[in-house]
């Protein structure tokens, strides 16, 4: 007995140093980004040439800038949902889910990006109910954000981004398909690790800090899913997430 | 000219958002904490509230359910415009009645102006 009692006062303290090291990184972002916006903003007001005209060599300085701070913002942006993510099982808050209206409601926050780069959003759901899971929501969000806005990015005006969810046996497979830049054979199988960004991601967004695919898969392993992918480079990449039903 | 009333603590940020708003037509109200703010959401005219949410005195959330619970201001579209982005934040100015929820350091000043464009036509 007092061994019980001795593991649950260890189990107290854990949680109370983890809302500590969660809140020290949530109030850390928060100053981060006051600066980083107050950055954003003025140096775009250079681009836009609201300051006063620039030579080439000053516009292209001034525009590595901007695109420093966007890597800087989108570390942030990581560094938050990572922090969540990593948070011990304990803090993950399950509840049944309708995985299908959360992934309308996350589809629905791109409508406007999708438009502005010309790429229709498909979402194949399936005709019947499908059960509720038991998940954390907000959690698998992320994922449904993580891997819509990863499409998107890579793909060009004119693509589709194809998502589906559909019921298997004791679980459900989510699959988000693009016709994108593809993931290079020999690079496919560090695509999960920290901080790996591939070397034609790299080419074409320079923004992202090669947290999200590492992020969510620990999400989806905390669901006791699975992730993984296909890809060819310069056709495409399809990511396959499932999660059990009868957790 | 709509009058927009921004409630934000930080000087800097506040003038450069006061100043882009300015420029693109809009008549300004400014509030620099959260009982300054209490007073001036009920200065007539206003057409929009930029609401920040970590400020001094009264919060951002304080300031929203006050808001909402006024009879003469309470349809007013208020644009939560915080640097604060966890799942408990965003659920609690929806909550609370929020028109929109943008995170700062992912927009830049135009998209808040075309953001304020389509709530207030």
């Amino acid at each position: 007995m007092e061994d019980i009692e001795s593991l649950k006062k260890e189990i107290e303290k854990l949680k109370d140093s983890n809302a500590v090291k969660s809140d020290l990184i949530s109030i850390s972002a928060h100053q981060l980004r006051t600066s980083l916006s107050a950055l954003k903003w003025i140096l775009k007001m250079f681009l836009d040439k609201d300051l006063g005209a620039m030579s080439a060599e000053q516009e292209g300085f001034i525009k590595k800038a901007s695109d420093s701070n966007d890597r800087m913002i989108a570390l942030v942006n990581d560094m938050l949902t990572l922090s969540h993510a990593e948070d011990t099982a304990l803090s993950f808050k399950f509840s049944p889910t309708d995985v299908i209206k959360l992934a309308e409601q996350t589809l629905f926050e791109f409508s406007g990006e999708s438009q502005k780069k010309q790429i229709s959003i498909i979402f194949l759901k399936p005709d019947h109910q499908v059960p509720n899971i038991q998940c954390d929501p907000e959690m698998i969000r992320v994922v449904f954000q993580n891997l819509t806005e990863n499409a998107i990015k890579y793909s060009e005006a004119g693509d589709k981004v194809v998502i589906s969810i559909k019921e298997g046996e004791g679980s459900l497979e989510i699959s988000v398909h693009d016709n994108g830049i593809g993931i290079d054979k020999k690079e496919q199988d560090q695509i999960f690790g920290k901080f790996f960004r591939a070397e034609n991601a790299k080419t074409k967004d320079a923004i992202g800090s090669g947290l999200g695919l590492f992020t969510i898969k620990k999400i989806i392993e905390h669901h006791k899913g699975k992730i993984w992918f296909e890809s060819t480079r310069e056709t495409g990449t399809t990511f396959f997430v499932s999660l059990p039903t009868n957790k | 000219m709509s009058k927009i009333l921004i409630i934000e603590d930080d000087p800097f940020l506040q003038g450069l958002e006061a100043s882009k708003l300015t420029k693109d037509g809009y008549d300004i109200l400014v509030a620099s904490s959260g009982d300054e703010a209490m007073t001036k959401i009920n200065e007539p005219g206003i057409n929009l509230i930029l609401l920040d949410l970590v400020l001094p005195n009264f919060d951002g959330f304080q300031i929203l359910e006050k808001i909402r619970s006024t009879d003469t201001i309470k349809t007013l579209p208020v644009i939560v415009f915080s640097n604060l982005s966890e799942a408990k934040d965003t659920k609690r100015a929806q909550e609370l009645g929020a028109t929109d929820f943008m995170v700062k350091s992912n927009f830049t000043l135009d998209e808040l102006v075309d953001r304020i464009k389509m709530i207030i036509k």
